[in-house]
């Protein structure tokens, strides 16, 4: 469970005149926005983010083409600094101005490298979405099915917040493993087994992103 | 104990796979935040299980993956390895069968019953899924989820020689699921035996051929593969059971 997702399962245990306290302390701890992001809303930034990747993954554009109308649905649609803080854990508030700096682009670099390497394996993929539900935090997750040729079906959840000020994608869950809980428990690990030091996880991403 | 019983003793260890959990268990952190990491991870056995991983992974590589390179090369998706993977689930249905039943799962349970009948004999021998096309569709169950159904708790991660990612609760459900299996029971002559072991060798051929392509995209691009791992086995784990414990639904797939 994620350190600032259990403080929003504690809320029920607060004794009510607590309450008024415990909002202010949570935005003053910098908690995601109370106002909860419109499940229509969720369902919308996926469709259409969804459709763009669709039509860019079988459209018939060069590599460079592709990579760049990548990197315009990505920024426009997924809140990758806040997915990349979160994967950071506990070592993004200790980092130095500069190593958060570096640290993010080499996220960046990182998450499109990825996206790039396994765009051709959705060749011919189409997807449908199924129930919208919102979550305890104020997100949103939309469930889809996403169909390849000669593939078994694939149950991809979207989660959809707006601590950004406005609905961004901050995780995807497929087959019910979380993207960013999954990368988060590999830089721990790293950093553990590194002596704690972030430069040297910098330092292996970049390696990674440009291997 | 003697020194010859206790070499005895660490021979049997060894070969179970046991020694490196006596020898190498992690030291717990001091530091609050290394500490709530810790047992976040809740991994107390890291260093052995590393152990096996690698061993794992060695074994792999130098055995799974020749086989399940040879495999596809050979065998067409759509015509031969799709119909033995079916044939293989088919085979599965009573183990699937008897936890369903253990979960209390009645529909599940009936979804079950209903495909082995249809796809062993319709679906000759289950190499065709005639009970999906009805609308049926397969759907797994092992004993480590009826432990859990019934309340167990899953206990820290174990990477168990040969088998892999794992812990205390799906381990002994490995061996109860061995135990349900009808075809564990029969004793007919080598014939049996020489088919039993067939069966569990292309189940892992079936298996790492499926797995292969997303094994090599976690290995080329993760930092800790281990750590990857660990993490995704024990959130699908998890989220299997989440959804056994909310409900019985014959469409959810594990």
């Amino acid at each position: 469970m994620p350190s600032f997702a259990s403080r929003f399962a504690a809320i029920p245990l607060l004794p009510r005149r607590g309450l008024l306290a415990f909002a202010a302390l949570t935005l003053l701890l910098g908690a995601p926005a109370l106002a909860a992001v419109a499940p229509d809303q969720a369902a919308t930034l996926v469709t259409t983010t969804g459709n763009q990747l669709v039509g860019l993954i079988n459209g018939g554009a060069d590599s460079a083409t592709r990579r760049q109308a990548l990197q315009a649905i990505v920024d426009g649609n997924v809140d990758v600094d806040g997915v990349a803080r979160f994967c950071l854990g506990r070592f993004w508030r200790s980092a130095t101005p500069q190593q958060q700096q570096d640290y993010l682009a080499v996220f960046h670099a990182t998450l499109m490298r990825n996206l790039t390497a396994n765009l051709g394996d959705y060749q011919g993929v189409t997807f449908k979405v199924g129930q919208v539900m919102p979550r305890d935090d104020g997100s949103v997750s939309v469930e889809t099915v996403l169909t390849r040729p000669n593939n078994e079906p694939n149950n991809v959840d979207w989660i959809v917040s707006d601590q950004t000020g406005s609905p961004k994608i901050t995780d995807l869950v497929v087959e019910g493993t979380s993207m960013r809980l999954t990368t988060r428990s590999e830089y721990a690990s790293y950093m553990q087994n590194n002596g704690n030091d972030l430069d040297a996880l910098i330092a292996a991403l970049k390696a990674k992103a440009n291997g | 104990m003697k020194i010859a019983s206790l070499r005895r003793w660490l021979l049997l260890a060894m070969s179970l796979g046991v020694l490196p959990y006596l020898t190498a268990c992690a030291t717990k952190p001091t530091d609050p935040d290394d500490l709530q990491a810790y047992n976040e991870a809740n991994d107390p056995f890291e260093p052995a299980n590393r152990v096996f991983f690698k061993f794992n992974n060695g074994l792999d590589n130098v055995v799974l993956r020749p086989l399940a390179e040879g495999y596809r090369a050979v065998a067409p998706k759509t015509l031969v390895r799709d119909p033995i993977h079916r044939f293989l689930l088919n085979l599965d249905s009573p183990i699937i069968l008897g936890n369903d039943i253990l979960q209390g799962k009645p529909k599940r349970a009936a979804a079950t019953f209903w495909r082995f009948l249809v796809n062993s004999t319709a679906g000759i021998g289950g190499l065709f899924d005639v009970a999906a096309y009805a609308g049926v569709k397969y759907h797994d169950a092992d004993f480590g989820e009826t432990l859990a159904v019934w309340g167990a708790p899953a206990g820290p991660f174990l990477e168990l020689p040969v088998y892999g990612p794992s812990n205390p609760r799906d381990g002994i459900g490995i061996g109860v699921d061995v135990a349900m299996d009808p075809i564990t029971w029969i004793h007919n002559g080598h014939g049996v035996n020489a088919m039993r072991w067939s069966r569990y060798g292309i189940t892992a051929i079936d298996e790492y051929e499926r797995a292969m392509d997303e094994l090599d995209v976690i290995n080329k691009t993760s930092l800790d593969p281990y750590a990857t791992i660990r993490s995704l086995y024990r959130q699908n784990r998890e989220s299997t059971i989440a959804a056994l414990k909310a409900g019985d639904d014959p469409n959810q797939p594990q």
